[in-house]
């Protein structure tokens, strides 16, 4: 816990200096419209990235989020030309990605395959199904209620921000308070152990890959009401923004570490590297250079106080990290 | 009526009968130890007990009454805790949330009461008398200290049934003691013991009654005041055994490797002075901790020294990384085999052949056919068991890996052979043949280093024995004048060593 | 004490030629094979087998390095943007500083060994976890790839001989690259399976501490391994921009998940330890003649990426129904009870089984397949019976098979193109198999690979929607030498590489009437920004030079604040709109340069709640109708792309039939009756304003 805090700290202080540069060299970038835009925006990484920690946390791995985000816009798009109310869609598109988890908690957990492995080729599989189907074509002509579910730009915004905090506050609590939460670290750290102790690792597995799926499926709801019409190469290449968020906020990718605090600062951190740079007049070919170089800098900082390098002689319960001894 | 009761127990395995119709009970407030070469079927035993693994057949009854439904989570509930050899903590998490998983209900749905947990767990601890943290993560406590945290776990479950299964084998000598002292505790307050040891001398101390297992077949069960260790050494192998007879005297050689104030800031030697002579055993005794496994790995270029020279037949040399000492003429069996000494998922010849690649290349390119004549002769020459030279070393049992082991660097041609406790785990029979090897390379005027934590291997093989104490080597003892006692006083330190 | 007993040598020949159970994808790889050569057409020639090579060698020379990195229980996702980086080492070098050639390739080799040296000393030396530190340098390598060219820089002046290695013959008809692949790909095999080094890698892939108490140089062995992957990243990139005749920062994109796949499906073990070349050159043949089989038996590419997923999950679970044979050495050391194993292999069995049968049935069902697809789809049925269906038995008159190839299938630009096509195709009845294929996104190099795969099907036109104009005109040149009239539309290839071109507009016609048209609405004084696709489409970086050039020339008070990308998205194009509206409040007018864009810029201008900022730019009165009736949108520039393909179609069939040949001055196209023909261009008429006035007589 003190390492993970210690991490959290070190994306806090670079995310705070970058807004004290802001501050100094571009005010603009606090004006209250932005900052709502900011807000409204992550918010909708922040959903998947929450379903992300639990699934990094167990040590496992999801390229399918992106592809699942595609589906459930599309297929929100189409259900509500049909006629279904908001209220049933915001009840039916989660179920819909709960049920792509589901697909691959099966696949992890009931059939052994390797997360990265299931996810590689689920990610594939349904990004390929949607194109095929969909021929590219976008969903037009959506019912007058389907942008901001009916309620209007302010108040929409409102409501998909509330949502996405109300569940960060409700998983953040629960990753720490709640058994269940506990069990993702504990499984993480050590799934054999976490077995002796009474703990179902394959249930615990499967219930982070589903709500992983389920909060894409709420994202991919949310994200399309901001508009009216559906875009169906949504999502993708999402899978890595993604992960990336969640492990600059100091999850380990090994499992049993990190947490939620860590992957708002996270999203928030690498959510506003492309407006820094359209605030401070940067020309954007050089956003992705700046990502990776924020993901490698946090990672480095993060290390030199990380207890993943025991001293050698010294056993390491549970899992031991795959880590090189240097020679 | 027993506490516990495992009736007529049979299980299977493709190809392997693992138990087949055993019975073993423990009483409340007893020690019942539970022997048994590698294989004879006591790991399966306790996997049955704990729930682990359903067995084919046979009945477990707790209090005379039958258990249905039995698995881990059951087990523990009823009462049944067991502390394997290597604590199965979680290492990213907090000793106090360690605690409480084994404590605390399997409802995912609950409330985590940390404050509680943090009671608790400093109690449990105050119980056991260890000086913990209980916000320390687990992984940063040393093995001993882990083993405490197991045992304030078993505590805490208030297990009626507890299984201990080698909890010595990591432990320094003081820290046994007080094992000890703790499980007299247990005993007196009822709680039914099952004590798996290789250690014959411990049981003696410890136990009220041992049952021996034999190829996965119920031997017996005797008082243990009723047996003595060689009847115990019998009734394990089914015959007798030549005995730690010592080995003859051979003249010591020149110096191979001399060591002068040698030490490592990064794992607490320091100021070691000692010399390894050809054709001679060197036992390198002390109680865990004392530095010796360290002393090794410096030797071996794992953790570089940085002070002090070494002599390599009076030339002096760096060591800085294991490739290093490997072409300087130093071998390593390290203590932990599984992760170490052997990569348990690649074939024999592949082990066999990992030190001597360049050797069996030409051009770069590795010749197959001298590969699988090397694992052949190897294989014969150490009178190892496996189906063929192809299988997967991880699927042998833990004295054949332990040859495998041997028979890498053996390939290797070394003149340094450090052995860091080459018998641990290791079945009786395995076990002189380990030591038969370990002769035969001396005779041949090879040095070799034997690091152990059993005292009556270290008097065995050694023709010297050093001692250390706080990371350095405090005295070293001549055949003649080591024993038992004067090891220990050496390395307890303060007591007069006579000379 | 009993006598050593000599161990057994004994290894069962299966396993001796399959030490990973390659045979699992020996089977599939015949299944494949089967099904083509029943379904696709010329899928069984030796022509095409030396195509699935040239299609499949930079891919496969990233899966070669893939695979030495997943064996040490790694992996490494920045060899797709490592190509990038290399391209524009190599382009610069050679383009600009004037480098010779081969000196210039051995640059740009290093540059790759050093990025892969950087990869492995953050893995081994500092313990971070690979795939933390190339998603980091996946984004960073791609990124300084673009911050250093801008995105648009497009070096394209290659000599001959260069381009040659990737598009050039020996002996007629072994591509330049064979030879190449085939000494890398024995190279990297003996350095796996026959060096002291391979050996190793095995070793320290199982487990790092074993080798290292082995005198393993483990540190050193991961170093080499990831610079070796950056290596031959970099050669990949070079065979890439040979091929291409172009190098860019976008080189390469996608290509990591591409290789990963092929590792993966060859039995590499995620976990490290296990696997071998032979697997990895299998799986990469099956992806590869997947895509290139469902092309030629005129099916949709999209099907073969659902296969692929479905291969992955049939490979690793058959891979594991194999071991399982073996389930007694297993068990005895399996921490799982042994009921659990044998369950699922019963488990595994029957979905292998289940799976694999699902795979033929699609693949093998042309029909089927089509029928789902009308069903599914929002196209017209008479539209999906032609443009599906395996060749019949031959037909009593000659039928015409006319290709189409958008730049982008995706694009919603193409997909009305495309219903003009149907349109034009149900026209003329049963004459005309129709076959639309393209990449699913703006990619230079799956051009090629489309075309090569016509060409080696048969087909009697090819029209094509270039994408980048050097690289498609060799291919383009090969289809017409064997006899393929060749038509390009929307945008053109180099002259001589086609018999006509259906132009609609110029890049100048359309950057000079955005330009005025934005000029018109800003009252020629203000600020504008533009939201293009990405940094890299060719297209739009041709259409904002000449936005420039105008802006130059004719409108003085007017300035241009920033060009902010939207990598093809609506959402982010949205976003970027806000920010930019924000950072630069004096800006009054967005112009939209890329059929998402315009809606996702019109999107934040609504939800900013500005009044004084108008937004126009190139896109579809579909997708802008909404925002021209609220005056958001003031216009959109376009052609009727409808009309667009309905005439490539026609052209297509008139040159097929020698209705239009050379010299001719005017044809005959349906419906939109006589067209001019201008030297070689058939002339489909002017740019077209779409505003709140006609925006509703138009429906795509």
């Amino acid at each position: 816990m003190k390492s993970a805090d210690r991490r959290v700290l070190t994306v806090a202080g670079v995310l705070g200096v970058l807004l004290l540069g802001l501050a100094v060299a571009a005010p603009g970038f606090f004006q209250l419209g932005n900052l709502r835009d900011l807000i409204v925006d992550n918010s909708l990484v922040l959903l998947p990235a929450l379903g992300m920690t639990a699934v990094i946390l167990c040590h496992e791995i999801d390229l399918s989020v992106g592809s699942i985000f595609g589906v459930c816009c599309v297929v929100a798009g189409g259900l509500a030309q049909a006629g279904f109310p908001m209220p049933a869609l915001l009840l039916l598109i989660p179920l819909l990605g709960a049920a792509f988890g589901a697909l691959n908690a099966g696949l992890v957990v009931g059939l052994g395959v390797p997360s990265m492995i299931a996810t590689l080729a689920t990610m594939v599989g349904i990004r390929g199904a949607l194109q095929w189907f969909t021929q590219g074509a976008w969903v037009n002509d959506l019912p007058a209620g389907f942008q901001w579910f009916g309620l209007g730009q302010a108040a929409g915004q409102a409501l998909l921000v509330l949502v996405a905090a109300a569940l960060w506050l409700a998983l953040s609590w629960m990753f720490g308070q709640v058994a269940a939460g506990r069990a993702l670290y504990a499984v993480g750290a050590d799934a054999d152990a976490a077995r002796l102790v009474g703990i179902r690792p394959k249930a615990v597995v499967s219930g982070a890959f589903v709500s992983l799926g389920a909060l894409a499926g709420l994202a991919a709801l949310l994200s399309s009401a901001r508009f009216t019409s559906i875009q169906p190469s949504a999502g993708t290449g999402m899978e890595l923004q993604v992960i990336a968020c969640v492990v600059v906020g100091g999850t380990s990718i090994l499992g049993g570490r990190g947490g939620l605090t860590g992957t708002l600062l996270g999203v928030a951190l690498l959510g506003v590297i492309a407006t820094t740079l359209i605030f401070l007049h940067v020309n954007p070919a050089w956003e992705k250079a700046i990502q990776g170089a924020i993901i490698l800098v946090a990672m480095l900082g993060a290390r030199s106080h990380s207890v993943d390098r025991l001293p050698a002689e010294r056993p390491v319960a549970g899992r031991v990290p795959g880590k090189v001894v240097r020679p | 009526m027993p506490l516990l009761r495992a009736a007529d127990i049979e299980k299977h395995y493709p190809g392997v009968r693992a138990l087949a119709g055993v019975t073993f009970e423990v009483e409340a407030g007893e020690v019942h130890a539970l022997i048994g070469e590698n294989g004879a079927g006591k790991s399966t035993l306790i996997k049955i007990i704990t729930g682990a693994v359903t067995p084919d057949a046979g009945t477990l009854s707790l209090d005379g009454e039958l258990l249905v439904d039995h698995n881990p989570q059951t087990a523990k509930a009823r009462g049944i805790a067991a502390i394997y050899q290597q604590p199965a903590l979680f290492g990213t998490l907090t000793v106090a949330e360690n605690l409480a998983l084994g404590l605390e209900g399997a409802g995912l749905w609950r409330r985590v009461d940390w404050r509680e947990r943090r009671r608790r767990a400093q109690e449990l601890l105050d119980r056991v008398g260890a000086r913990i943290d209980p916000d320390a993560l687990a992984g940063s406590l040393s093995m001993p200290e882990q083993q405490l945290v197991e045992i304030a776990r078993a505590l805490g479950a208030k297990a009626r049934v507890l299984i201990l299964d080698e909890p010595t084998a990591c432990l320094p000598e003081g820290e046994v003691e007080r094992l000890f002292a703790l499980l007299a505790e247990l005993k007196a307050a009822g709680v039914g013991l099952i004590y798996i040891s290789h250690r014959l001398d411990e049981l003696a101390q410890l136990a009220d009654r041992v049952t021996v297992l034999r190829d996965g077949q119920y031997v017996t069960t005797r008082a243990m005041s009723q047996v003595d260790k060689p009847e115990l050494i019998r009734l394990m192998v089914g015959r007798e055994l030549s005995g730690e007879s010592n080995a003859p005297a051979r003249p010591a050689g020149a110096p191979l490797l001399q060591l002068s104030g040698l030490g490592c800031a990064v794992n607490g030697v320091h100021d070691v002075d000692l010399t390894i002579r050809r054709g001679e055993i060197l036992g390198l005794a002390g109680l865990v901790g004392s530095g010796r496994t360290e002393l090794a790995r410096i030797l071996f270029g794992l953790t570089p020294a940085d002070a002090g020279t070494m002599a390599w037949d009076g030339q002096p040399v760096r060591l800085e990384t294991p490739a290093q000492a490997m072409a300087q003429g130093i071998a390593y069996v390290p203590e932990d085999r599984r992760r170490h000494g052997v990569v348990g998922p690649l074939s024999v010849t592949a082990n066999t052949a990992l030190t001597v690649l360049d050797r069996l290349a030409k051009g770069g390119l590795v010749d197959a056919r001298r590969e699988e004549d090397l694992a052949v002769d190897l294989g014969q020459r150490l009178d190892l068991r496996a189906a063929s030279i192809h299988t997967t070393v991880g699927t042998l049992s833990g004295g054949n890996q332990q040859k495998v082991a041997l028979a890498r660097w053996l390939a290797a041609e070394p003149e340094l052979f450090i052995v860091d406790e080459p018998t641990q785990g290791i079945d009786v029979g395995a076990k002189s043949e380990i030591h038969r090897i370990l002769g035969d390379l001396a005779a041949a005027g090879k040095a070799v280093l034997v690091v152990s934590s059993d005292m009556p291997e270290v008097l065995a093989v050694s023709d010297r024995v050093a001692v250390m104490r706080e990371g350095t080597v405090v005295g070293t003892l001549a055949r003649g004048e080591a024993t038992q006692e004067r090891i220990l006083a050496l390395a307890l330190g303060g007591a007069e060593v006579v000379g | 004490m009993t006598e050593p007993t000599r161990l057994s040598t004994h290894q069962s020949t299966l396993r001796r030629w399959f030490p990973n159970h390659e045979w699992v994808l020996l089977i599939l790889l015949a299944v494949e094979v089967a099904l083509f050569s029943a379904t696709g057409r010329n899928f069984l020639t030796v022509t095409n087998a030396f195509e699935l090579v040239r299609s499949g060698c930079e891919v496969g020379l990233l899966a070669l390095g893939m695979t030495l990195v997943i064996i040490t229980g790694g992996i490494d996702l920045s060899v797709g943007s490592m190509m990038g980086m290399a391209a524009i080492t190599l382009g610069w070098l050679n383009n600009v500083a004037g480098v010779p050639i081969v000196p210039a390739i051995a640059v740009a080799l290093a540059m790759g060994a050093l990025g892969g040296w950087m990869n492995g000393a953050l893995i081994a030396r500092l313990g971070v976890p690979p795939l933390i530190v190339t998603l980091g340098t996946y984004s960073l390598f791609r990124g300084l790839a673009e911050g250093l060219t801008k995105g648009i820089i497009n070096y394209s002046s290659f000599s001959d001989a260069f381009k040659a290695l990737g598009n050039g013959y020996w002996l007629g008809c072994v591509p330049r690259q064979l030879p190449l692949f085939l000494l890398v790909a024995v190279g990297v095999w003996l350095l796996l399976h026959r060096s002291v080094f391979g050996r190793q890698l095995y070793a320290l892939g199982c487990s790092k501490e074993g080798a290292l108490h082995a005198g393993v140089p483990v540190g050193r062995r991961v170093v080499t391994t990831y610079v070796l992957s950056g290596l031959l990243a970099a050669l990949a990139a070079v065979v890439y921009a040979a091929r291409l005749g172009q190098a860019k920062a976008d080189a390469g994109t996608g290509f990591e998940l591409m290789a990963i796949t092929a590792v993966v499906l060859g039995g590499t073990s995620i976990d490290g330890g296990k696997g071998t070349i032979l697997g990895t050159m299998l799986g990469l043949a099956a992806i590869v003649m997947l895509e290139n089989g469902l092309r030629l038996a005129g099916q949709q590419a999209e099907a073969s990426q659902v296969m692929i997923g479905v291969l992955l999950l049939v490979a690793i679970l058959g891979h594991r129904f194999g071991t399982g044979g073996r389930a007694g050495a297993v068990a005895s050391t399996s921490r799982d009870s042994c009921e659990e194993f044998e369950m699922k292999n019963y488990q595994v069995a029957i979905l292998s089984v289940a799976m694999l049968l699902s795979a033929l049935i699609v693949a093998g069902s042309n029909k089927k397949v089509a029928e789902q697809m009308s069903l599914l789809s929002a196209a017209p049925p008479v539209a999906a019976t032609q443009r599906a269906g395996a060749p019949p038995p031959p037909p009593p008159a000659k039928k015409l098979t006319i290709a189409l190839m958008p730049k982008n299938k995706g694009e919603p630009y193409f997909l009305s193109c495309k219903k003009g096509a149907d349109e034009a195709v149900a026209a003329l009845g049963g004459q005309v198999e129709f076959l639309w294929d393209g990449p699913a996104n703006p990619d230079p190099s799956k051009q090629n690979e489309v075309i090569d795969a016509w060409i080696t099907r048969g087909v009697d036109v090819i029209a094509a929607s270039v994408e980048n104009k050097e690289a498609i005109s060799t291919v383009l040149k090969k289809a017409r030498a064997k006899g393929i009239k060749v038509i390009c539309w929307d945008a053109d290839a180099v002259a001589d590489a086609r018999d006509f071109m259906v132009q609609q507009a110029t890049p100048e016609g359309i950057g000079t009437a955005l330009m005025d048209e934005a000029a018109r609405v800003m009252g020629n004084k203000g600020t504008f920004a533009i939201v293009t696709a990405s940094l890299t489409a060719a297209n739009q970086n041709e259409w904002i030079e000449y936005i420039k050039k105008r802006l130059a020339a004719k409108y003085p008070d007017i300035k241009l604040a920033t060009i902010e990308p939207s990598e093809g998205k609506r959402d982010v194009a949205m976003t970027r709109t806000s920010a930019l509206l924000k950072a630069n409040p004096d800006v009054k007018l967005v112009m939209g340069i890329a059929a998402p864009a315009v809606p996702g810029a019109a999107e934040a201008v609504v939800q900013s709640g500005r009044k004084d900022v108008k937004v126009i730019g190139l896109s579809l009165p579909s997708l802008c109708r909404e925002f021209i009736h609220k005056g958001v949108v003031d216009c959109i520039v376009l052609w009727n792309t409808v009309d667009l393909g309905y005439l490539t179609v026609h052209a297509a069939r008139a040159l097929a039939q020698g209705d239009i040949k050379a010299g001719s001055t005017t044809m005959e196209a349906g419906r939109l009756g006589k067209i001019e023909i201008a030297g070689d261009q058939v002339l489909l008429g002017k740019p077209f304003v779409f505003n709140k006035d006609n925006v509703d007589q138009f429906d795509f």
